[in-house]
């Protein structure tokens, strides 16, 4: 017996809306997520550059401040400085020198070369 | 009826939908398929670029590695006038302050230009300037100075609403219209300090699609010679950029870096060069000669510590550099007069042709030969072979010669290296003069050997004087030590080089033995005697020939010596060209060279000589006895 379509009870099939609303639910997040992603490339992309820019920055004041220290300990600076401060400073002249003489290699200090073989050694 | 309608409305709109996307569909195709290549090299040019990256010049740097040269990095501050246009004298008026140039000069700089030109097809093209440059070598900080400047400009011709096209105008002048190129500039810490050696660079440019390209090229000394080494390898990056031309990096194509060039590192010291162009200015004030050169070499390995020749120039001013400042050393060649003496009787010893004892009748100051008179500068009579070196006798080394035989006397000064480039590693070096036996007339036999009749660089005689130090073995003059990245990291260590034994050990003892005696009240240098070093060296003192002649009064003078003699740690030569206030070589150069030794023995903390050690403090023999463990 066939029922009259105006009296068919106005039941929700949940199961359709459910699938209907994952499947819109799946395309805005993957249409937000492929958005977000975008964006979040674009903000890394940027920072990288910023980052780039600052790396190359702090090198290049290195290497700024690296030579300032190498210019101010050159000998000829040094020189210069000596004089300009009247310092009195003079290289010291040989007899000034205090050489030591290097002491002859301890008894106990044999044992360990002894055993070393003649050849295959030091190149 | 209304069933009929519908049907109709509905195949009307499904038309008017077919149309709409058979018409997209036809844009689809067109844009996509039949137009391409256009397109795609249209959207290329809207959004990609390409950079080059520069790579950085290596440094030089001496042996306790100080910097010699350097590059810094500099902006070149450009301009495209197409988006400045009637606001020239605003931005001019704002920048050249801080730039330090020429208010109106920039402004006609600024303002922009067109010219036309014939196109291949004939027709009439319009061109405008997009690039010029207002000021090369600007420092970071002013171009960041400059920059803010431009991005905070205000124009009078900004007031009121502005419609969109000039608000776009006015944001790609602030932002756009004045922009900064990378580049580098050579400096030299040290100023004059070994220019010659270090050498001097040009920027040279290219011109690529509007863009110019610099870089540095060496132009003499190491900065030429190394030129390969220190320039590195240039990177590029090809990349997307946005509206505002910001990069976006996720879009990044190819990305090589630049490869900065090697580091090197110069056998030279600082410290010694300092001591003898500070000895050699000295002595240019007292005696001023035409030029004044010194080199400071270690006869063990052939490295030269310091080489200098005066009138020298600052390569950060190139307008001081000039014929004058040459590195003479390695570019002028001389007759070396009395020098010489040690390749004739060096040779004799060696071959057994004479021993130091052997006497040679020095015919009381003139000795006539093959038509010619030899004179000496004080008549001697008999003289031994070391006494012929000690007194410098023209006649005796001449007799030295004669006996040698003139095969031999060539051979000899041909295993010195005299006639070919010592092969050091700067640009410029002269050969020298030794002509072939069959080419010598009668007398030259007995001229070659006191000097005359052959021609020399500074650098051949003390790298022969070198090798009598260094028991007859002849060093290749070095120069260069390594290459290095850097991080430090060593690529390229060089070694010294062995040429050839000139001369045996026995004779280079007997030879040191005889020089011994040059820097003796006896000898022709007592002023180069050292107070606690013995010094063994060779005066000279030639006449210079001008016009085919030998001018009067007009001499180069020299000393070569080397110390400790008995155990040499530095080989010196000290060339005065026409000095005024004397000119015998021991009179007017044993004094620089005593001043150059004695300094370079304290900084160099040279052992003194056991024999003349007289004020020295005693040898500490138990100050390193084992201690008492420690705390």
């Amino acid at each position: 017996m066939s029922k009259n379509r105006k009296n068919q009870a106005a039941e929700i099939r949940f199961g359709p809306v459910l699938k209907v609303v994952l499947l819109c639910s799946l395309i805005c997040g993957s249409a937000i997520g492929y958005v977000w992603q975008k964006s979040q490339i674009d903000r890394l992309g940027r920072q990288i550059s910023d980052l780039e820019t600052k790396v190359n920055k702090a090198k290049r004041d290195n290497k700024w401040l690296a030579d300032q220290i190498a210019i101010l300990h050159s000998p000829v600076m040094l020189d210069r400085k000596a004089k300009e401060l009247n310092l009195g400073l003079a290289p010291a002249q040989p007899f000034q020198v205090v050489r030591l003489v290097e002491a002859a290699p301890v008894a106990d200090a044999a044992p360990q070369f002894a055993q070393r073989p003649a050849a295959g050694g030091t190149p | 009826m209304n069933n009929k309608l519908q049907f109709r409305r509905a195949v009307l709109l499904l038309v008017l939908v077919a149309l709409a996307f058979a018409g997209l569909g036809y844009r689809l195709v067109d844009l996509q398929v039949l137009r391409h290549d256009e397109l795609s090299a249209k959207a290329e040019r809207n959004t990609q670029r390409e950079y080059r990256q520069a790579p950085r010049r290596g440094d030089i740097l001496d042996a306790n590695e100080n910097i010699l040269a350097t590059s810094v990095p500099v902006k070149t501050v450009c301009a495209d006038p197409t988006l400045i246009g009637g606001e020239a004298a605003t931005v001019a008026h704002a920048i050249a302050p801080l730039l330090q140039l020429n208010e109106a000069a920039i402004a006609q700089r600024l303002a922009p230009r067109e010219w036309v030109t014939k196109g291949s097809d004939g027709e009439t093209v319009t061109n405008e300037a997009h690039y010029v440059r207002l000021a090369k070598n600007v420092p970071e900080q002013t171009w960041q100075r400059v920059y803010a400047t431009m991005t905070n400009l205000m124009f009078t011709s900004e007031g009121g609403k502005l419609t969109r096209k000039e608000a776009e105008f006015f944001r790609n002048l602030r932002q756009h219209a004045v922009y900064a190129e990378s580049d580098q500039l050579r400096i030299y810490p040290n100023g004059a300090l070994a220019s010659q050696v270090v050498g001097f660079p040009a920027v040279e440019e290219t011109n690529e699609n509007g863009h110019f390209i610099s870089w540095i090229q060496g132009r003499d000394g190491i900065e030429r010679a190394m030129q390969k080494e220190l320039s590195g390898v240039a990177g590029w990056r090809v990349t997307e950029t946005d509206r505002a031309q910001h990069e976006l990096v996720a879009m990044r194509d190819e990305d090589v870096s630049a490869q900065d060039g090697l580091n090197v590192v110069l056998t030279m010291d600082l410290a010694v060069q300092h001591i003898v162009e500070t000895a050699l200015a000295d002595a240019l004030e007292k005696h001023t000669p035409k030029s004044i050169t010194g080199i400071v070499m270690r006869p063990r390995t052939g490295e030269i510590l310091a080489l200098a020749s005066l009138p020298t120039f600052d390569p950060n001013q190139p307008g001081s550099i000039s014929p004058e400042t040459r590195n003479r050393v390695i570019t002028d060649v001389m007759e070396p007069g009395s020098t010489f003496k040690i390749v004739v009787v060096s040779g004799a010893l060696d071959s057994g042709v004479a021993k130091l004892t052997d006497e040679f009748d020095c015919e009381h100051g003139h000795f006539a030969f093959a038509g010619r008179v030899l004179h000496d500068h004080e008549a001697y009579g008999m003289l031994s072979t070391e006494a012929i070196i000690t007194k410098s006798s023209n006649i005796g080394a001449a007799k030295i010669g004669i006996k040698l035989g003139a095969p031999s006397l060539y051979s000899y000064a041909c295993r010195y290296g005299f006639g070919q480039r010592t092969g050091i590693p700067l640009p410029g070096e002269a050969r020298g003069l030794l002509y072939p036996v069959k080419e010598w007339s009668k007398v030259s036999i007995a001229q070659i050997p006191m000097g005359h009749g052959v021609a020399v660089t500074r650098l051949q005689m003390i790298d022969a004087v070198a090798a009598i130090a260094n028991g007859g073995w002849l060093m290749q003059p070095m120069i260069v030590s390594r290459l290095q990245a850097h991080d430090g990291s060593v690529v390229e260590r060089y070694t010294p080089q062995r040429v050839r034994q000139v001369i045996s050990e026995a004779a280079s003892r007997d030879m040191i033995k005889a020089m011994k005696t040059v820097a003796t009240k006896e000898g022709t240098a007592a002023e180069a005697a050292m107070k606690d070093y013995v010094v063994a060296g060779k005066t000279g003192t030639a006449q210079k020939a001008e016009n085919g002649t030998y001018a009067p009064g007009k001499y180069v003078s020299s000393f070569i010596g080397f110390f400790p003699a008995d155990n040499p740690e530095l080989c010196i030569s000290v060339v005065m060209d026409e000095p005024k206030e004397g000119y015998y070589g021991g009179k007017v150069c044993g004094p620089v060279f005593r001043d150059i030794a004695e300094r370079c023995a304290s900084y160099l903390n040279i052992p003194p000589d056991p024999a003349l050690r007289t004020n020295a403090p005693p040898m500490v023999a138990g100050a390193i006895a084992p201690k008492e463990a420690n705390p």
